[in-house]
Formats: C-alpha cells, sequence, structure tokens
C-alpha cells in the first residue's frame, strides 16, 4: 500500500465532487468497451496503482486522470487539443510520447479523441483498480481443484451385486442418479486383449488368450492382471505415457537439430522407475532435484534429465546468452508446473495470468527455484570431445544467483529482487527454504520444492496423477484437461472418485500398481464397450463411464503389435535408440539426420517403438502419422485423427508389408490345412479365432488370390505364401486390428 | 455411406482435438479442414510464400543506400555490436552495395540488377522496406516468421490459415511445402509444423521429383490389382466393424480415408505432372534450365496446386545452410548473384502465369526471408545476419502493386518509417484472406492463442 495516508482522508470528499456528473448507459458502455481496455493494456503497465506510477500519473481512477501527474492534468474534458494525454499518444513533442516504446494506432488515438471530445465520461469511481488477479485469488478460495482432498467414502447404491470394489460404488451411483445401466462384463478374449495393450502395451498370444477363455477358476482374471504388472514391458508401456508429459526426445530440436547421445538414460531410467513402482514423491524428486535428493546416485542425477528434455538452441544460441538461459528456464517452469501441479504457468513470465490466481510474482519465485542451475554434458559442436555420459542439472554451489523480477518478461525491464517460492494460491503459509550450509553443493531449493509438490499434504499434485492414471486407462479422464486443473480446465465427472484414488495413492506411498490393479478389477473397467441402451440415449459421450471406450492403437503400440503378432519382436530392453528404416526419399527433408539409409530391416530395429530414436525434425513418419507427440512441449494427452497418410502408410510402407509375410510364413510354419493356417494367422492378428463367416470370407479371398497368382505363373508355395501375406496385410490394415475394444 | 461431409485431404476426424480443452460434442467427430467462412468477404484465397532461406539482403536488392557508398569502410553511427550474430568476424565498417540499381514500373520501383526479369513485375509488388524481426539468429528468426514466436511449439501460418478457412481441395493437402534442392532450412520439419493444433493442420512436404508425398504409391512388389483385391475385402470388414460399433463416428471416417488415400495416388500424381503443362510454360518457368530448373518447377508445382484449391503454399529457396542458403556471410555477390539468378526467372514465370490466368487476383505471393543483412561487412566481402529493418514483398491477393512501403535509415540499418513488425505482416496476410487476426483464437492449455500473440496491426496502406 503505497497510497499516501491523506488519500484516505480526502476520498469522500472526491466521490462527493466526483459522483455529481452522473453518465448514461451508452456512455458507460462506450468507456467499458473502447476506452477502458485501451488504457489497461497501453497505459497502466506505468500509470496505475498495481504497477508503476511514472510521472506521478494515475490513469487507472477517474480522478487520478483528471488530477494528471507532474507536467498537469492529463485531459482537459470536451477538449481534445488542449489536453496531455492526446498530444502524448500522438508523439507530437519529441519529450512527450507515450506509450514510449510503440505508438497507438490512429485509430486508437481516434477513439481517445472522441472520448475526449464527448467531456470524457468516466464510469470508475474507486481508489484503484479491483484488478482481475485480486478476483481471481477470491475465486481460489473455493475452486474444486485448490481444496483438500474430500473424505467421503464410496457412495451407497442399489444394485450392490454388480459391485467388484469401492471405484464401482462411484461409477454405479452416477449412473444410477441418471437411470443408466452399466454394460455387461465383456467377454473372456475382449478383456484380456484389452488389459495386456492397457498394461504392458502388447497382445496376448492366441495361447494365453484360449487358457484364459476357458480356465474356470474365480482369480483367473486378477492372476492375468498380477503377471502383468509384475511383467518389465509394464515399464515401456507407461513410461511412454510419461515420457509425453516429459516431452522426451533424442535431438535438441532447433537449428541442426544436434543429437543427444545420452537422452536415452533418462528414457531407462522413466522405465526402470515404473517397473520398481517407485514412490511418486521420490520420482518427482529425482527428476527435479536428483543431485540433491539423499542418496544421489547416477540414477537420481539421470532423473533430471526431465528438466533437460525441452528443445534447445545449444549450437547457434546467438549473442543474448542470458535471453536464452531464460528461455530454457521457462520450459522447465511451465513444464514443471503443468505436469505435477495441472497448472499452466509459461504465461505469467510476462503479466499475471488471465484466467487463474497465478501472478508474474509466482513465475519469478519458480525461477529462483531453477535459477541456480546448470547444464551437465551440455553436446558442444558434434566435433567436441567431451565425453559425458549423463545429460543432467545440477547446482555446483550453495550459492544460487539473485532473480529479478522481470515486468513483462524483459530483461530490459527489471524490477525488484524475488526469493523462491510456490505459486502463493496453492502454498498462503510459504513453504520455507533454508539456507544451506556454507560447503553445500547446491542451494536445495528444488529438493524443497519437490518436496512441497510430493507432499501427502498437497492434494493437487494427487489428484493430477490420479486422473492421469484413469485416463490411460479408460482413454479419457475424469478431469478432460489433464494437465490444466485451472478454472478454465474442465471440471471432474466424479469428484469424489478422484479424491478416492488420491488417498489410495498416497495411502500406497505413492506406488501406483496398487491402483492400477484396483481399477483394472473393477467392474467398471471390465465392461464391454458395446454399451447400453440408456446409455447411449443419456449420456452418448460415455462422461458417466457405462461402458469402455473403443480406442485407436497409439503409434508404438501399432508397430510393437504388428512386429508382436508377425513374431519378429525383439524384446531387448534399454539402450540407445533404434534407427527403423525410412525411406530414402524422405530422410531428404533433414539433412542433418544422419538416419541409415537400411535396404532391409532386422531384429536390430524390430524392438519396441519406446526405444525409437526421437529425432525432433525428422520423426518416424508412421510414429508421426499416427499422433506420437510433438515434443516441443508436454503432451497430456494423445490426438486421434483419422486422415488419409495413415491409410497410406499402413497401405505402403514396407515395414507392413514386410511383417504380413512374417506373419502369412508364421501361420504357415505350424502346418496344418489351409483353414487352420488361416485361422491362425486371424487368432494372432484379433486375439481370438475367426468367425465362421469370417473364416470362410478370409478363405474364398486367398484362394481366389492364390489361384490369380497361378494365372501369372507363380510357384505353388508362393502362390500361397502371397495369397496368405494379402491376407495379413489386409488384418494389419482392419479397424479391428488398431482398436482395442 | 459416408458419414461425415466434405472429405478433405487432413483429417477425416478427430476424436478428440489436442487441445485437450476442446471437449464440446459437436466437436469430437468434426472435419477440421472442412471449408469454413472466413469472417469478412476475403481478396485472397490462397497463399504462396516464397521462402528466401538465409536472409536475402535489403540493401543490394530492393533497398538501395547511397549513404553506404559515401560510408563505405567507415564505422556507422548506429551499428551495435549486439545486433551482429557473428560477433567474432563482424567489424563495424560500412560495405557498399556490389549491385546497380535501376528504378521500374511506372511507379518507379528499385530494384537491382539481379532481377531482370521480376523487374517487369514492377508495377505488381508492393516493397516493404520496414520489415522488423526479434531474432539475428536462423532458428528463432525462421521460428518467427513461420509461426509468430522465437521459439518452437506454435502452430505456423499455414496451420492457421487451414486452421481458419478449411480446405477447397478434396483430393491435396491444406498446407504444402517445397524444399530447395539443396535441403531443408534449420529447424527442418518444426518450420511447418501444426505446434498444438491436431496433425491435420500440419504442412505436408511436397517432392518434385519421386513420390510427390510419402507412401504414395505401394512397394515394387505389389501391383495395382492386388492392392485393390486387398482394399476390397478391408472395406467389407471395416464396414462390419464400424455398423458393430456404431457410437463410433471415427470408424466411418477410417472406411473413407482408404477411398480417399486410393483417389490421391492418382490426384497427387497429376497434379506434380509437369508434363502435362505445354512446351512454352515449362519454358517460361525455366524447367529447360539447369540453373532455374528446380526453383522453377517448385514454382509451377505452386500455381498448379493453387489451382486446384490448396489453400497455403510454401516454397523455399535455399536449403541446408550457409553458401546453400541466401546466408552469405563470405562472399555476398557470389552468394546473391546464384540465389537471383535461380530465383528471378521463376518468379516472374510465376505471377505471368497466375495474371494470365486471372488468379493473380485471388492469390496472395508473398516474397521474404527470416531476416535481411547487415549494411556492414563481414570478412571483408560478406554480411551478417540483420533483423532489425529489412525488406518483403507482395504481390496480388488485394494488395496495391507498385507501390515502396516504409523505410529504414539512410544505411538500411533501422526501421524508421511505418515499421511493420512480423506480427504486422501475419495480421495483413490473414486479412487478405478474410481472417481477422485477433478473433483467429485456438483454445490451448487454458488460453486462447493467436498467430500474433499479443500485438499485430493490418497494415491498411498496403491495401489495394
Amino acid at each position: 500500500m503505497k497510497f499516501p495516508l491523506r488519500t484516505f482522508f480526502a476520498a469522500p470528499l472526491f466521490f462527493a465532487i466526483l459522483h455529481g456528473a452522473d453518465i448514461s448507459p451508452a456512455q458507460a458502455e462506450f468507456f467499458e468497451n473502447k476506452i477502458r481496455p485501451l488504457l489497461a493494456e497501453r497505459c497502466y503497465e506505468c500509470h496505475s496503482a498495481e504497477k508503476k506510477q511514472k510521472g506521478n500519473l494515475l490513469l487507472d481512477t477517474k480522478e487520478g486522470t483528471l488530477k494528471g501527474g507532474d507536467t498537469g492534468p492529463a485531459i482537459v474534458a470536451g477538449d481534445p487539443a488542449k489536453s496531455l494525454l492526446i498530444k502524448a499518444v500522438k508523439w507530437a513533442d519529441k519529450d512527450l510520447q507515450m506509450p514510449p516504446k510503440k505508438q497507438l494506432s490512429d485509430a486508437q488515438i481516434a477513439t481517445l479523441e472522441e472520448w475526449i471530445r464527448k467531456g470524457a465520461p468516466d464510469p470508475r469511481d474507486g481508489k484503484r483498480e479491483v484488478t482481475r488477479i485480486g478476483k481471481l485469488f477470491e475465486q481460489a478460495k473455493t475452486h474444486w481443484a485448490f481444496q483438500p482432498l474430500g473424505k467421503a467414502g464410496p457412495p451407497p447404491v442399489k444394485d450392490v451385486a454388480w459391485v467388484r470394489n469401492d471405484v464401482d460404488r462411484f461409477i454405479l451411483a452416477g449412473l444410477e442418479g441418471k437411470g443408466i445401466r452399466p454394460s455387461a462384463e465383456a467377454d473372456r478374449r475382449t478383456l484380456i486383449r484389452r488389459v495386456s495393450f492397457d498394461l504392458i502395451g502388447l497382445p496376448p498370444s492366441p495361447e494365453e488368450v484360449e487358457s484364459f477363455a476357458k480356465d474356470p477358476s474365480p482369480d483367473a482374471y486378477e492372476r492375468i492382471v498380477d503377471r502383468l504388472l509384475a511383467s518389465p514391458q509394464y515399464g515401456e508401456r507407461w513410461g511412454r505415457h510419461w515420457l509425453d508429459l516429459a516431452r522426451y526426445a533424442d535431438s535438441s530440436g532447433m537449428h541442426n537439430d544436434l543429437d543427444r547421445p545420452h537422452a536415452w538414460r533418462y528414457r531407462d531410467y522413466v522405465i526402470c522407475s515404473f517397473n520398481d513402482d517407485k514412490p511418486y514423491a521420490r520420482f518427482i524428486a529425482e527428476q527435479l532435484a536428483g543431485d540433491e535428493v539423499e542418496g544421489t546416485n547416477e540414477d537420481a542425477l539421470v532423473g533430471t534429465g526431465f528438466c533437460r528434455n525441452g528443445p534447445s538452441n545449444d549450437d547457434n544460441m546467438g549473442n543474448n546468452k542470458e535471453q536464452y538461459r531464460l528461455d530454457e528456464l521457462d520450459d522447465v517452469i511451465s513444464t514443471t508446473s503443468s505436469v505435477f501441479l495441472g497448472l499452466t504457468m509459461g504465461c505469467a513470465r510476462c503479466h499475471d495470468h488471465k484466467y487463474d490466481p497465478i501472478t508474474s510474482e509466482d513465475y519469478y519465485r519458480l525461477l529462483a527455484i531453477f535459477n541456480g542451475t546448470e547444464k551437465l554434458g551440455v553436446p558442444k559442436e558434434p566435433k567436441g570431445k567431451e565425453e559425458v555420459n549423463v545429460q543432467a542439472l545440477i547446482e555446483t554451489g550453495a550459492k544460487v544467483r539473485p532473480t529479478f523480477f522481470l515486468r513483462r518478461g524483459s530483461l530490459q525491464n527489471r524490477g525488484p529482487e524475488v526469493q523462491p517460492g510456490a505459486p502463493a494460491v496453492l502454498a498462503p503459509q510459504p513453504i520455507l527454504f533454508s539456507a544451506p550450509a556454507e560447503n553445500a553443493k547446491s542451494s536445495g531449493r528444488r529438493r524443497t520444492f519437490a518436496e512441497w509438490i510430493g507432499a501427502p499434504e498437497n492434494a493437487l499434485t494427487w489428484r493430477v496423477l490420479a486422473n492421469r492414471i484413469w485416463q490411460h486407462h479408460f482413454g479419457e479422464g475424469i478431469v478432460g484437461t489433464p494437465s490444466n486443473f485451472g478454472f478454465n480446465g474442465a471440471r471432474p465427472s466424479h469428484p469424489e472418485l478422484l479424491d478416492f484414488l488420491a488417498g489410495q495413492l498416497i495411502a500406497s506411498g505413492g506406488r501406483m500398481k496398487p491402483v492400477h490393479r484396483l481399477i483394472v478389477l473393477s467392474a467398471t473397467y471390465r465392461q464391454s464397450s458395446h454399451g447400453t441402451e440408456s446409455g447411449r440415449r443419456l449420456d452418448p459421450q460415455n462422461t458417466l463411464f457405462s461402458r469402455m471406450n473403443i480406442r485407436r492403437m497409439e503409434a508404438e503400440i501399432l508397430r510393437d503389435s504388428i512386429l508382436s503378432v508377425s513374431g519378429k519382436l525383439n524384446p531387448q530392453m534399454g539402450g540407445a535408440g533404434i534407427k527403423p528404416r525410412i525411406r530414402a526419399d524422405l530422410l531428404t527433408a533433414s539433412q542433418r539426420n544422419k538416419w541409415p539409409v537400411l535396404a532391409t530391416e532386422g531384429p536390430e530395429q524390430w524392438r519396441r517403438s519406446v526405444y525409437v530414436y526421437v529425432k525432433r525434425q525428422l520423426l518416424m513418419p508412421m510414429m508421426e502419422l499416427f499422433d506420437a507427440p510433438v515434443t516441443t512441449e508436454s503432451a497430456a494427452r494423445r490426438t486421434e485423427s483419422v486422415v488419409p497418410t495413415q491409410a497410406l502408410v499402413l497401405m505402403n510402407d514396407e515395414f507392413v508389408e514386410d511383417q504380413a509375410g512374417f506373419l502369412a510364413e508364421r501361420a504357415a510354419e505350424q502346418g496344418g490345412d489351409l483353414p487352420s493356417v488361416v485361422g491362425r494367422i486371424y487368432a494372432l492378428a484379433m486375439s481370438r479365432p475367426p468367425a465362421d463367416a469370417r473364416l470362410q470370407q478370409a478363405l474364398a479371398f486367398v484362394q481366389s488370390r492364390e489361384n490369380g497368382y497361378a494365372g501369372e505363373k507363380v510357384q505353388p508355395a508362393q502362390a500361397r505364401h502371397r495369397a496368405l501375406t494379402d491376407l495379413a496385410h489386409v488384418l494389419f490394415n482392419s479397424s479391428e486390428f488398431i482398436h482395442i475394444e | 455411406m459416408l458419414q461425415l461431409t466434405g472429405g478433405g485431404f487432413g483429417a477425416l476426424a478427430l476424436r478428440s482435438l489436442l487441445g485437450g480443452d476442446q471437449l464440446l460434442a459437436s466437436e469430437a467427430s468434426r472435419n477440421p479442414l472442412a471449408p469454413r467462412p472466413p469472417h469478412f468477404a476475403p481478396k485472397a484465397k490462397s497463399v504462396i510464400f516464397l521462402f528466401m532461406y538465409g536472409g536475402p539482403s535489403h540493401v543490394d536488392l530492393f533497398d538501395p543506400k547511397p549513404g553506404l557508398i559515401e560510408w563505405h569502410g567507415k564505422p556507422i553511427p548506429v551499428w551495435k555490436p549486439e545486433d551482429a550474430f557473428m560477433g567474432r568476424k563482424t567489424a563495424n565498417i560500412a560495405m557498399q552495395s556490389y549491385y546497380r540499381f535501376a528504378k521500374h514500373g511506372a511507379a518507379g520501383i528499385d530494384m537491382a540488377e539481379t532481377f531482370p526479369n521480376l523487374a517487369r513485375h514492377a508495377d505488381d509488388l508492393c516493397v516493404i522496406r520496414s520489415i522488423h524481426a526479434e531474432s539475428n539468429n536462423h532458428g528463432p528468426a525462421l521460428f518467427q516468421m513461420n509461426t509468430g514466436f522465437t521459439q518452437p511449439g506454435r502452430p505456423s501460418m499455414g496451420s492457421w490459415v487451414t486452421y481458419g478457412l478449411g480446405s477447397e481441395s478434396e483430393n491435396l493437402p491444406a498446407f504444402v511445402v517445397m524444399l530447395d534442392h539443396q535441403g531443408a532450412p534449420v529447424n527442418g520439419a518444426m518450420n511447418w509444423s501444426n505446434g498444438f493444433m491436431p496433425a491435420a493442420f500440419q504442412g505436408v512436404p511436397f517432392r518434385s521429383a519421386g513420390e510427390p508425398i510419402a507412401y504414395l504409391t505401394p512397394p515394387k512388389n505389389v501391383t495395382g490389382s492386388q492392392q485393390r483385391a486387398r482394399l476390397d475385402l478391408l472395406r467389407q470388414w471395416n464396414e462390419e466393424y464400424a455398423a458393430a460399433n456404431p457410437a463410433e463416428s471415427s470408424l466411418a471416417a477410417r472406411i473413407s480415408s482408404y477411398e480417399l488415400a486410393f483417389r490421391m495416388q492418382m490426384s497427387a500424381s497429376e497434379c506434380t505432372d509437369l508434363a502435362r503443362e505445354p512446351e512454352s510454360v515449362r519454358k517460361l518457368y525455366g524447367l529447360d534450365k539447369p540453373v532455374t530448373q528446380h526453383f522453377g518447377r517448385n514454382c509451377l508445382l505452386a500455381r498448379r496446386l493453387v489451382e486446384r484449391g490448396v489453400r497455403f503454399v510454401q516454397v523455399y529457396s535455399g536449403g541446408n545452410d550457409g553458401p546453400k542458403a541466401w546466408d552469405a556471410h563470405d562472399d555476398l555477390k557470389k552468394n546473391h548473384d546464384l540465389h537471383c539468378a535461380e530465383t528471378d526467372g521463376p518468379i516472374a514465370a510465376l505471377l505471368d502465369d497466375l495474371k494470365s490466368r486471372g488468379m493473380l487476383d485471388t492469390t496472395l505471393v508473398v516474397w521474404g526471408g527470416e531476416f535481411g543483412r547487415s549494411p556492414v561487412a563481414e570478412n571483408g566481402k560478406g554480411r551478417d545476419h540483420h533483423p532489425k529493418g529489412f525488406t518483403m514483398w507482395m504481390a496480388g491477393g488485394g494488395i496495391k502493386g507498385g507501390m515502396i512501403h516504409g523505410a529504414t535509415d539512410e544505411f538500411g540499418y533501422n526501421a524508421v518509417e511505418n515499421p511493420v513488425s512480423v506480427p504486422d505482416l501475419h495480421a495483413t496476410i490473414l486479412h487478405q484472406l478474410g481472417l481477422e487476426h485477433e478473433r483467429l483464437t485456438y483454445r490451448h492449455t487454458g488460453r486462447n492463442y493467436r498467430l500474433t500473440d499479443v500485438s499485430g496491426e493490418v497494415v491498411k496502406a498496403l491495401l489495394a
């Protein structure tokens, strides 16, 4: 509060005088639509109580505008020509040109003149503008996401027989409230295919399918789930979800797209962390402060790769190194806040958030947390000899460079020094950053911050995580905007369920596998995707989960399942990224890629797609076309687009052609008559034997193709193989193959 | 049987738009490339952006500075060391132009001798001499010119335009990019990225040789009849699957995507088959001369694409880096002699051709790079990057021809008269397409984004 005391005493007097001039609704509307936004946008920055008061001029009140500043009244009502404000914005006088950086447009100047000519009607009567951000903080007090976790237990339901565990009570209560029946349980073949893709990203083998389909024991499904959760392929599947959030790539993206030869260690770290079911708080701490956490080792250090995955321009950063450094930290701040807290903070770099209770000060407090960091193992120019095996973010001493508030994000506009802190809306009691010991290796700020994020009391963190887990199991979150829990985000469809799941995560010590288990064992999860009449009628978008959503496979899962079905998948885990074949003529789009030109692929390339080298300027076409994330920023959900170029790549890529041939070979190797070979191809691809009609269609197709090849004088064995390849190719392209029910 | 009208090359359906915030049921299965009405009556229907990657020198091509002759070899007062990109090699020593200038057309537009053909179009050109950009570094500057923002991650202008207007082409991409035969510019495909928009709005690289679009043709051992047989069975099974799951509109979209893909194999090849053009046209574009054949091909293709309803075409001159682009650090004359010779004839031909077909009125042609070049010397014979004042030009599409707008100072250093920012330029381009840049917003991570972010004003003086 910088108001001189006398202002307060004088206030009633001003009120009395100014209020005499009442204004019409039309005048008020003119002011609100044309004048106030213009003053707010172009003048308040330097002339308002909230910001600066240059030349002692305040334009955020009627009083201040009339009184003017050091050079006299800003306006003379009715006379634009005599008004200082107009002189200033016209840049008529060399010493008085406002706003100084960029002149108003002619239209804007004309609007101001018109306003003054009409007597400058001004409805503002307060002492200062009630700021938008002030209102947002007020609203935050009741915003659902910022409240402590609700403790309400599962609600009562009528159809208790349907319920398998507490998850179902929340869902069923919602359905019963709307008069919607849940769907019947999916058949076993559908269920095992669904849960396999969901938990490990690969289809079950036909043997697994058939044994499950015939297993009468009551815990048959549970045993499948436990086996899948214990499989190392779980980490490859769920680690990939995390890599989307972490904007993971193996190259820098900008300019010459420098390789990051050690980025894969972070990818492997993520996969291992998921397989180990690492407590989430520890996972957060390692990624933000791996160099500061207790028991720091190389693994924890590798975890800080999270802060290093963003695009960078190290080979060509230009003259303004400080600007470049701040741009890189901006990526860290934006990613950290959206991934862990579901808050969008990037825009607060230049101004208070327009829609959320996040101030610019909040932004610079976060900057102060990360401001002491340096990049370890920065790839130098390609010729550089430096051999560093990790790509980490570390501090090299306890003393951190001071952080300054930068007005409008500009280095030329430095404000007061800022201390580290969490966003005020989440931490009304500022968290304590204790001073590091004299000889400490780092400031400890990131560790303190990470511990605050991962604390059980921080409900937001756990809600965000619970929602992400639910989203991947069902294809749709409880909150539809998984990285935005702010005012502009979606509202939760089942807030009590979300809090319940968040509570389960906390209770399990931040381990995710128990929560996966709870969810996939629920009756809700086991529903068929066909839905019920009442569900389709009353909730066509399925926001209440009365059926399982049908989902298209993600790009990686599509490629992996083709390889798995053809029998060629090489299960080798970890290590440097692989570079599968990309048609040579596509490589010319980036000559900086050094992607090898391959005539044929082999086991070395036939590994899971999570290991495909992510070259930012040259994404694998099949990955890119099937909506693999653009890695410039954190990706919280994937698009499911349907584009003809997807059809082209599945129709015409040699990969699909080759693998279709391998599937035909694999099925034929086991011998048997044509119906059994065809049936085997089908069962491998679809995780179920073909229905009779389908088998007849497939047989007719294969025989007709075979006859055709025979007519072209192809050897019989070869004609059979080619016909079976045609069938396998059709299956790989089919909607049923690439969708998970 | 198609449930979705409008077809369109891009996407037939999007189960969830990447924005994540857009969860309206009506959005769920709409075709993002269906034609959409503009905000107001447009002048232009399409844009051809001739991108001179590397940074052509304004003081050597369109902005003559007699002052530099006077100051040649001497330090100029406006130079600042931080403006130089190659700090080590650039000192403050003015360098006069290597080229003679002459005034052309009724309007007397100044152009260097390197543009003998373009000169005949002087009265079509609106030369803006006061463009200023924010970065003196290729990567960020390319991002800014393409996406409005110096950092990666935003959608490019072509994405914004197709997002705003959709596509008029059924069987071709809405936003096409053609690269120089020397390769891609730095930032690669991120220059035509859809950023946070769905992939349907991404620029599609079109190759002038071989397959125009990736995966357009089957592998060598797969015959046409074989492919057709596969597609027939596929269609049958996909229809059965869609019928069994009527709530999933994307399944129907998927069926039509295969039909469209099959048709595209024909239409895209037809479009790139330049043998269908008369000899005279091929000659006009310089396809018969080694120096002009590459860029000429791409200019002719650009015309054919626009003719078939493609909305936004970007044609790059200059690829890779250094001398292969307009990035004349070491020997400006050698560099610009080559790149002017490669592009002058084809660009003039493009303008001739568009005009004679009555297409220039509805096609906005934009010429320029990510920045200009410094009036001081680098390495004695070259020039460094310079974003503080440089030249671009526009033609057609409702832009006033035969005019010069804005000015740099006497050295060609700072834009001092009627400065035009990159957002101003973007706002003006959108305006010609009938789009109000402040209304063309995309919701992402809880806020509305614009190509012009928080600034940009339509430069009214340029409008016919």
